[in-house]
């Protein structure tokens, strides 16, 4: 008698009811949408997004453990709220779409501070300075801009601030390759595959380390500052990471990952920088 | 959401079908080449080159595409061999459909009946004629559904090459997404330029078949 | 290439099992709704179904997975990256099975539908005992085949900086600078998942032929 009676269920509640088991995955989301300091500090954890494969600002090693002075940073704005953290590790196309999609908090990621990218996401005050150069064997010959464009290829990662000043300052028809990531970015160079890659001033540093005193900047495209990003319109966490990038400034709690990573002493940052507030409004 | 930076990128996108077409129609064309090659060296005498061609086709068929291209564009070079991004992803591209025509074309050369090729040769048709008139061609006929499909696949298996920055549509969309921040609209609107592609694909296959292989078989 | 080194592909490669396993497991559900909807009475329904098949097979799964992983996030859905990867491979398996069960379904041989139907079975017992035990024994070659391609697609998930194996490779690749050992290594590690269920499909696939001869 059972077949008879289960079958009596016909075909439209058979794929409504598998609708359903698919549906239920959805449901169960863990959100990081969470606004203000106080609803951090409610729910004890926050997630920043920093980078995976960039030393020394964000990298795992090979342990699997987030390192680096964004690491450090993030360690330090923690312990200001009294809540733990949670990393993220991003490519560098993906910093501002994970922050505006709420899979992040905040990104201490390397985050350049540039007029475009204020449009997309809210910066905080400046906490690390940076420069974006071209960097080459030594043997290379590159003195000016035009000498990019004698060069077989050069590589940056897709959408970096080295990739937007390489685009710009190297000659029509010069090879670009824009990689996904600064890990494809070095390996393209160490393989011979370009013969110059736009980087930050560690670049250098990371291509040496396989094989010593071959590598260094040959071109400084541009100084930035680096600044904490959230998302737009939310005050609180920015006046909160203002506020603590003040503090940390003024106590002298900042110049301990700057020496251990950045190996210089803190520099003067700016007051302003065009096209880019500091504050949300 | 706003397709503002979509349309005004829109004939960068259009350049970059070009290239995916380009791309595929080159892999392609290296596939059929490593395909018949490959099904000729898998019935040699000689041991060692049936088990070379064996390992072969296991080797890539069994690992993910993304994995081959990075180690031709990245690794090769260390042994010495350095391609550029869209010599390597035809190279990977070709590779790739290779080792699944070969599996695909030998399906088809099996199938072929021995008296077929025994009565090719008491026509006196010479070695090489038989193989082409007599073997590959039916062959091909026969397995043509699935090859068309395979090269399919391999059209949008190109949008894999933008790892390594080769010129086609999904590495001109990244280059727009990043400008822009317009993630979905952007990957929105290049996924139905990749229908339109597979389409124009399975156009183009349909009319070899039409031109070359469509003639009656009892 | 040292033993941490190792360890965090072997981390990469859990990953890379558990997407598979989730997306194969979401795609096995959805992909019998699929087949069924494909095969239904309802005009309407089987052509909507088509439809959402043939998108499916006609985009690359690296721009499903983009669009998935950016367009959720736009309909307001708050997920974790590997929720939204997940989804997106689920959804792309769901097409393929789908039409794979499709065909194995349409295989069965109609004699079979025709005497469901004379017995006056319902819809459910139908396909419960009659049709779907056939045609998944059809479709075993097939889907073991599927499986493997689902395994080697979740290397795209690096794309999206999701760190399963193909991302791992490139992490460690960039702290050895040894591409060729690590990138080898992947790749084997790949293939030992990978060819064991493929002889496995070709295995299934003579018995399958043996047994309808």
């Amino acid at each position: 008698m059972r077949p008879y009676k289960f079958s009596e269920l016909n075909r439209r509640h058979l794929l409504l009811g598998a609708a359903a088991t698919i549906a239920m995955p959805m449901i169960l989301t863990r959100s990081a949408f969470a606004v203000t300091p106080d609803e951090l500090k409610k729910r004890g954890k926050i997630i920043v997004g920093i980078q995976g494969d960039n030393p020394p600002w964000g990298f795992v090693n090979s342990s699997g453990k987030q390192e680096g002075f964004d690491a450090d940073i993030t360690e330090l704005y923690a312990k200001e709220l009294g809540v733990t953290y949670e990393f993220v590790p991003l490519e560098v196309a993906n910093r501002i779409p994970a922050l505006t999609a709420g899979r992040v908090d905040v990104l201490f990621a390397t985050m350049a501070m540039f007029p475009d990218r204020a449009k997309a996401v809210q910066f905080s005050k400046p906490y690390v300075a940076n420069i974006i150069t071209l960097i080459a064997p030594k043997a290379t010959v590159i003195k000016t801009n035009e000498d990019m464009g004698k060069l077989s290829g050069i590589a940056v990662p897709r959408g970096s601030a080295q990739a937007t000043q390489v685009k710009k300052n190297a000659p029509a028809g010069t090879n670009i390759l824009e990689l996904d990531g600064d890990a494809a970015t070095i390996q393209a160079m160490l393989s011979g595959q370009v013969q110059a890659v736009g980087g930050n001033m560690f670049y250098k540093d990371k291509l040496n380390e396989s094989k010593p005193d071959t590598y260094e900047d040959k071109l400084e495209f541009q100084r930035v500052y680096n600044g904490a990003c959230t998302r737009l319109g939310e005050k609180e966490i920015n006046a909160s990471i203002n506020a603590f990038i003040d503090k940390i400034k003024a106590n002298g709690e900042l110049a301990k990952p700057y020496a251990k990573w950045m190996k210089q002493p803190v520099p003067q940052f700016p007051a302003s920088i065009e096209g880019v507030s500091f504050s949300a409004s | 959401m706003d397709f503002g930076p979509v349309i005004e990128g829109f004939p960068r996108l259009l350049w970059g079908c070009v290239g995916t077409l380009g791309l595929a129609l080159a892999g392609m064309a290296l596939a059929i080449v490593i395909g018949i090659s490959g099904v000729v060296l898998r019935d040699s005498r000689r041991a060692a080159v049936r088990w070379l061609v064996i390992s072969f086709v296991e080797l890539i068929r069994n690992t993910p595409f993304l994995v081959q291209i990075y180690f031709i564009f990245f690794a090769l070079p260390f042994v010495g061999i350095r391609i550029n991004p869209t010599p390597t992803a035809i190279i990977a591209l070709g590779v790739n459909g290779g080792a699944y025509a070969i599996e695909i074309i030998r399906g088809g050369v099996q199938s072929i009946n021995k008296g077929q090729v025994e009565a090719g040769y008491a026509l006196g048709l010479r070695k090489s004629q038989v193989f082409r008139l007599v073997i590959l061609k039916p062959a091909l006929r026969a397995i043509y559904p699935s090859l068309a499909s395979q090269f399919i696949l391999l059209t949008l298996t190109t949008s894999i090459a933008s790892a390594v920055a080769a010129y086609e549509l999904t590495s001109v969309a990244k280059q727009i997404e990043n400008d822009s921040f317009r993630s979905f609209e952007v990957y929105g609107v290049v996924t139905l330029l990749y229908f339109i592609m597979s389409w124009i694909m399975m156009t183009f296959l349909n009319l070899i078949w039409s031109r070359c292989l469509n003639y009656p078989v009892k | 290439m040292g033993e941490k080194e190792f360890i965090f592909l072997l981390q990469g490669l859990k990953w890379t099992l558990a997407l598979t396993a989730i997306a194969f497991a979401g795609g096995i559900v959805s992909g019998l709704v699929v087949a069924l909807a494909r095969t239904s009475d309802s005009r309407t329904l089987a052509r909507v179904t088509a439809g959402y098949i043939s998108l499916f097979q006609g985009t690359p799964l690296l721009m499903q997975l983009f669009v998935v992983y950016y367009g959720l996030a736009l309909a307001g859905l708050r997920l974790e990256a590997w929720q939204a990867v997940a989804i997106g491979f689920t959804l792309h398996a769901s097409a393929y099975l789908g039409e794979i069960w499709r065909g194995s379904i349409e295989a069965v041989p109609r004699g079979q539908m025709e005497a469901a139907k004379a017995l006056s079975l319902g819809y459910v017992s139908r396909m419960k005992d009659v049709i779907l035990p056939q045609a998944i024994r059809i479709s075993l070659p097939a889907t073991v085949g599927f499986l493997v391609q689902l395994i080697k697609g979740t290397s795209l998930a690096a794309i999206v900086g999701f760190t399963e194996l193909a991302r791992a490779g490139g992490i460690i690749s960039n702290q050895t600078f040894k591409p060729l050992l690590v990138y080898g290594v992947v790749g084997a590690m790949y293939f030992l998942i990978c060819w064991p269920l493929s002889l496995l499909g070709t295995r299934l696939e003579h018995r399958l032929a043996t047994a309808t001869r």
